[in-house]
């Protein structure tokens, strides 16, 4: 298999079969806080694919060539955690300063990121990560790829629970399962869809 | 400018604390960590092939794997090696025990992640006792047409067992002097 | 407000997951088994324990414009506290719980006590809140864990408590089952509230 097919396998995994939010649970705070509308899930889901790829990166090469050069292993989460939050702080002002048009939509979104555990745990999972072959470890590129497509993962159910959600709007629901319990099972009967997917091993 | 300065010293005064206490905790569990890991290790090799003089050897293909003599006859009992392969959620590590004929002693899963309720029960005796006394050519799962039996809603992770286990014995056997005399 | 008063808002009036819903992500990867559940709450409790003790011992001294970073560091390195003491003395459960230790550092009960409450209140009422707080959290996921467990695997705390001829639904410890279990939990809570 190429390294077009190892970003196959990259993809399908991280978007359907092991899916961040319906199968490993992570990310759950926005998936059930911002899903109420569409247009706010997909700028929600953007901010993420952005913040998330680019945070696969930068704490790749942390782990390397700070973390694992200098035995630091045990400074992993504090270490992690700062350079996320740095990162949000910083792309905001970037992103306020030379495109304001982008801030407008993304903007509210991005202060939340930072205890989005999704992206703590895309960056935490990569560095023990190994392609299909079960041998190879993540190299940088596979890193920054594996963050992208669990960021599509994360915005494709969102998006999903959000058109869902816009929908049970006018339905009749009993009282007591309105707002979050019946949210939470309609994720479960998703998850549960999703796992048609499962048992695929590319 | 000055007071930015300020507050960049404040937090690095606190990450430098931080730091500082977190690599003292680190000096004392490390140690405890290494040690458990290794006992563990013993421990499941020694039940896999008992009363045995371990020595340990490096493999062409680079596996780890240890020469199990009776410490009396220096006759060879068998190989332990520990096989790993990517499962559905994690790679999954099995302590593996060959006589001399590279039959199955027994295997002990050592390490895994898979899925609560599924992959997980591959730790549990009714998965692993099956790889007693099995030969190379048996260990496939069921659907590839072994005699492992699969556990229910995990053919992934019974797979992977199967497949690291019949690799690393291979990559034992096809050692040109696997009892490594001369 | 008192003592008292702030420990028991925990369990009921305002319980970090059936009312706040706060921390879904633990509350359901981690609530498979009860001893799982239980592992993760008293973690947590830990965790916001001593950062609830620490935080409002510095209030007077962090900067407002960065104390959200110094909350950070101060959450994360009890975390990794928690996290190296358990792979040394607990294994098992540390390799249950996985990447849920390191996350804890993003658990928003922790970083929302931190802000709305230690940081603005002494020592004594923070460790009541804590407490509180904490003990809110593990009750709940043991609840979910009790019925995740008994529903999908017949026992409870490992121990067999359903009939031999119960088969188990193991869709209740698989992923579906988890936000379903959740779901319905919290309808019966809002029921039970209305009835008052």
């Amino acid at each position: 298999m190429g390294y077009l097919g190892e970003i196959f396998v990259m993809a399908m995994t991280a978007i359907f079969i092991q899916n961040f939010v319906l199968a490993r649970f992570l990310g759950l705070c926005p998936y059930l806080g911002v899903s109420k509308k569409l247009d706010s899930a997909l700028g929600m889901g953007l901010a993420v694919i952005f913040v998330m790829t680019l945070a696969s990166a930068i704490t790749f090469l942390i782990n390397k060539y700070l973390l694992i050069r200098y035995d630091l292993l045990y400074l992993q989460t504090i270490a992690f955690i700062l350079t996320i939050a740095a990162l949000v702080q910083f792309v905001e002002m970037v992103i306020q300063k030379n495109a304001p048009a982008l801030y407008n939509s993304l903007g509210v979104f991005l202060p939340l990121i930072t205890t989005n555990c999704a992206v703590l745990g895309v960056a935490i999972l990569n560095t023990t990560a190994f392609r299909s072959d079960g041998v190879t470890a993540y190299n940088f590129l596979d890193s920054v790829l594996n963050g992208f497509f669990s960021g599509v993962g994360f915005t494709v159910v969102l998006l999903a629970m959000a058109g869902l959600r816009m929908r049970l709007e006018k339905s009749e629901i009993p009282k007591s399962m309105q707002g979050m319990p019946i949210a939470l099972i309609i994720a479960g009967i998703m998850a549960l869809a999703f796992y048609g997917f499962m048992g695929w091993k590319i | 400018m000055k007071y930015y300065l300020k507050l960049g010293l404040i937090l690095f005064i606190f990450c430098a604390v931080a730091s500082g206490i977190l690599a003292y905790i680190n000096t004392l569990t490390a140690p405890v960590i290494a040690e458990r890991k290794a006992l563990a290790e013993i421990q499941a090799r020694e039940a896999l092939i008992p009363n045995a003089e371990f020595e340990e050897k490096e493999s062409d293909q680079g596996l780890t794997y240890y020469l199990a003599k009776d410490p009396e006859t220096d006759e060879i009992l068998g190989y332990t090696f520990i096989a790993a392969d990517l499962g559905y959620s994690s790679t999954v590590q099995t302590m593996v025990g060959v006589d001399s004929e590279f039959k199955v002693l027994g295997v002990q899963i050592i390490d895994q992640g898979e899925t609560p309720g599924l992959g997980a029960n591959c730790t549990l005796p009714i998965f692993t006792n099956q790889f007693s006394g099995m030969t190379l050519e048996e260990i496939y799962v069921d659907k590839d047409g072994g005699v492992v039996v699969s556990l229910s809603g995990a053919t992934i992770t019974s797979r992977c067992i199967a497949n690291s286990l019949r690799e690393g014995i291979i990559d034992v056997k096809d050692e040109p002097n696997p009892g490594g005399e001369q | 407000m008192n003592f008292a008063k702030e420990l028991t808002k925990g369990l009921i009036k305002d319980n970090p997951i059936f009312v706040l819903v706060l921390g879904m992500c633990p509350t359901l990867a981690v609530t498979t088994s009860v001893i799982n559940a239980l592992g993760m709450g008293f973690a947590a409790t830990f965790v916001l324990l001593c950062s609830n003790i620490i935080i409002s011992l510095i209030k007077n001294i962090t900067p407002s414009k960065i104390r959200i970073p110094v909350y950070i560091v101060v959450i994360a390195a009890f975390v990794s506290i928690v996290d190296m003491v358990m792979a040394a003395y607990l294994p098992a459960l540390h390799k249950s719980l996985g990447l849920f230790i390191p996350l804890i550092v993003v658990n928003c009960i922790i970083l929302g006590r931190a802000e709305a409450f230690a940081s603005k209140n002494n020592v004594v009422m923070s460790i009541a809140d804590a407490l509180g707080m904490g003990l809110g959290f593990t009750l709940s996921l043991s609840l979910v864990g009790t019925v995740r467990e008994i529903v999908g695997a017949g026992t409870w705390l490992g121990m067999r408590v359903t009939p031999l001829t119960y088969d188990p639904a193991l869709i209740a410890i698989l992923a579906p089952g988890a936000f379903i279990t959740l779901g319905f939990l919290m309808a019966l809570m809002n029921m039970l509230k209305e009835k008052k």
